[in-house]
């Protein structure tokens, strides 16, 4: 991507609300085409992010570019941006075609263009034959396509989306994001998405940028960001994991609290405080005294056990530590309460995360 | 059964309620009911029914200082509406939009039109035209109490009360759908034309209707700040009161009646759109 202008550049942005940091000193650049997702809890600024991409927002420090023109400091309708509002905010007094071609109409463009590029939008999030309704007539899916419908219609260098799926039922929500995702591929634009819910960010983004208190720890693609945590924040807040306090013994080992010794890359000094994460579903689990030699291993004893149907969850007391073990797909005879078992991952399956 | 459940009470307590409810309903309305039915009666003495008819109508509308005060009364109406309509909204918005120095005390105060007691805002009015006459008089022109005034101070309190009507309208408007029209394009001025103002209209259409009645029906003020020749159709049916029940000021009165009762409905249909149109954008 060197050489190439990135359609979205965030240059050392801060936004301050009085004495609140939203945003703090945040660097950024999102590629040309390309589907990023701003990921983080509720209060951690992926939302003002957003907002100051769309102009909603001013940065109160930084420079903002889009595909290389500054515009950090102008208004909303001088960009060549459009949004998606977490509740749609669809116009409740205009018709499906009045509120997809409102953003046409303010900027002039007449008939013919003006029906055919309404009827293309429309068409492409299959709305066609619903133009007269009201929004208020719609279901909660058909409201989101109107809302994507209107955005696209204007053909926006970058669709900015802030919770799409957020108002969506969960089986609805799986559909429209394989729909989103088919949606990007189509029109071909940058898309940035903002979500709280990490699993959807992991399942249609390209690369995803992980944000907490309004600084932006990590960007990766979602395997990186998921096996490769940079830190104790990340590790946790994407998918489920073990987080085991250790101590930096040399480049290839680290201690754990309970003493023992195992195999993990980390580039951190000896000494170093870290946490090693394990994610519960790629450990495995062994009667006491059978695991392969190969990888690490803790030796542990059954404390309590959770059946999921597909997967069941072993809580194994390591010490004084807990250790969450998932097994999918069960075989063989299943452990019991009290048993002692070892458990076993693969080398690399264990990530050093610094505090 | 199931009304005891409901409402916990036993059925003889609910017929009781339900006769009571007659009876007040009786007693705000027999009045009117008398008022009305006695303005078409066709005799001369009040008290005395002679047979229907439309003779009264007839002769009020044939007076000329009754259709003298109609007509002073509709223009004051339209005027101080018109006005206080504009800038009642125009002060909603600021209050609610913008946070700017003694915008908490014009917050607090806007209110005070609508509890101040008529006759205090009366004589408050009165004197005050007669300082403001005094001041102006010194550079020439001269200005005396007429139907300005009268327009002058409908405007003073129908401001208020379109406020405070768009404002619950504004309290309950999405702002989002404001960032929406902006990220579309929209200038400022569009959106308030094109998103705004539609979607509070409702507001400001109930609040219109308010003033209008309000102005149609106020004596103590206009009797206050009319002048001679300038008087609306309250303040003469006020006077003429002194002088006797005439079969005419039934028939006037039922007029305005049922011109009150028109606009009321219709400031009501108005605000119950707009609850209907809020729950929906809840549902959104």
């Amino acid at each position: 991507m060197t050489g190439a202008v990135a359609a979205v550049e965030i240059d050392g942005v801060t936004k301050r609300f009085g004495e609140v940091v939203a945003v703090d000193n945040v660097d950024l650049a999102i590629d040309d085409g390309e589907f990023f997702a701003l990921l983080g809890p509720s209060g951690c600024g992926k939302t003002t992010t957003l907002r100051m991409i769309a102009g909603l927002d001013l940065p109160t420090e930084g420079s903002l570019r889009i595909f290389g023109e500054e515009v950090g400091m102008a208004p909303p309708d001088l960009r060549p941006v459009n949004t998606v509002f977490q509740a749609y905010a669809l116009f409740p007094h205009m018709t499906v075609r009045q509120n997809i071609e409102f953003g046409l109409r303010m900027r002039r463009v007449k008939d013919p263009e003006l029906s055919q590029r309404v009827a293309e939008a429309t068409g492409m999030v299959r709305l066609s034959g619903m133009e007269d309704r009201r929004p208020d007539q719609l279901s909660g899916g058909q409201q989101q396509r109107v809302a994507l419908a209107r955005a696209l219609v204007n053909q926006p260098k970058v669709l900015l989306l802030d919770e799409p799926l957020g108002a969506l039922d969960l089986k609805l929500r799986q559909e429209m994001q394989q729909e989103l995702k088919a949606l990007q591929r189509t029109v071909g634009i940058t898309f940035v998405f903002v979500t709280h819910d990490q699993e959807e960010a992991l399942a249609m983004s390209e690369r995803i940028g992980v944000m907490s208190e309004g600084r932006l720890l990590q960007v990766g693609t979602p395997r990186e960001i998921y096996e490769r945590p940079a830190s104790r924040f990340v590790a946790d807040f994407i998918g489920r994991t073990n987080l085991l306090e250790a101590t930096v013994e040399s480049a290839g080992t680290v201690r754990l609290a309970n003493g023992a010794r195992i195999e993990a890359e980390t580039s951190l000094p000896a000494g170093s405080e870290v946490s090693v994460s394990l994610r519960p579903e790629r450990a495995r689990l062994h009667p006491r005294g059978t695991a392969d030699a190969e990888g690490s291993s803790l030796e542990g004893e059954v404390r309590d056990i959770t059946y999921l149907g597909h997967a069941v969850v072993y809580e194994v007391a390591v010490g004084p530590m807990s250790v969450e073990v998932r097994v999918e797909g069960e075989t063989g005879r299943p452990f019991g309460s009290g048993d002692d078992v070892t458990i076993s991952w693969d080398h690399g399956a264990a990530a050093v995360v610094a505090d | 059964m199931s009304g005891n459940v409901e409402t916990g009470l036993g059925p003889r307590t609910r017929r009781l309620l339900a006769g009571w409810a007659w009876v007040v309903f009786a007693f705000l309305y027999v009045p009117i009911a008398v008022l009305v039915v006695f303005s078409f009666n066709a005799s001369s003495r009040v008290n005395i029914w002679g047979g229907f008819s439309f003779q009264w109508y007839g002769e009020a509308l044939n007076n000329e200082v009754i259709t003298s005060a109609i007509r002073v009364s509709l223009i004051v109406a339209a005027v101080s509406t018109a006005v206080s309509v504009v800038l009642g909204t125009a002060v909603a918005l600021a209050l609610d939009r913008y946070r700017f120095k003694g915008r908490r005390a014009l917050d607090g105060t806007i209110y005070l039109p609508i509890v101040i007691p008529d006759i205090t805002m009366a004589v408050m009015l009165l004197v005050f035209f007669a300082e403001a006459f005094k001041f102006i008089d010194s550079f020439g022109p001269r200005f005396t109490l007429g139907i300005s005034t009268i327009a002058l101070s409908h405007i003073a309190f129908n401001i208020s009360f379109v406020c405070v009507v768009v404002r619950a309208r504004l309290d309950q408007f999405d702002r989002t759908l404001e960032e929406a029209a902006r990220d579309l394009y929209a200038t400022g001025w569009q959106t308030f034309r094109r998103v705004t103002l539609p979607l509070i209209m409702p507001g400001i259409a109930a609040g219109g209707l308010l003033a209008l009645t309000l102005s149609l029906d106020d004596v103590v003020i206009s009797a206050f700040v009319a002048g001679p020749g300038s008087t609306t159709l309250p303040v003469y049916v006020f006077s003429s009161i002194r002088r006797g029940v005439t079969p005419e000021l039934n028939a006037i009165s039922t007029l305005m009646l049922a011109a009150s009762i028109a606009l009321v409905l219709g400031s009501l249909a108005l605000q119950r759109r707009r609850a209907s149109a809020s729950q929906q954008t809840q549902v959104l």
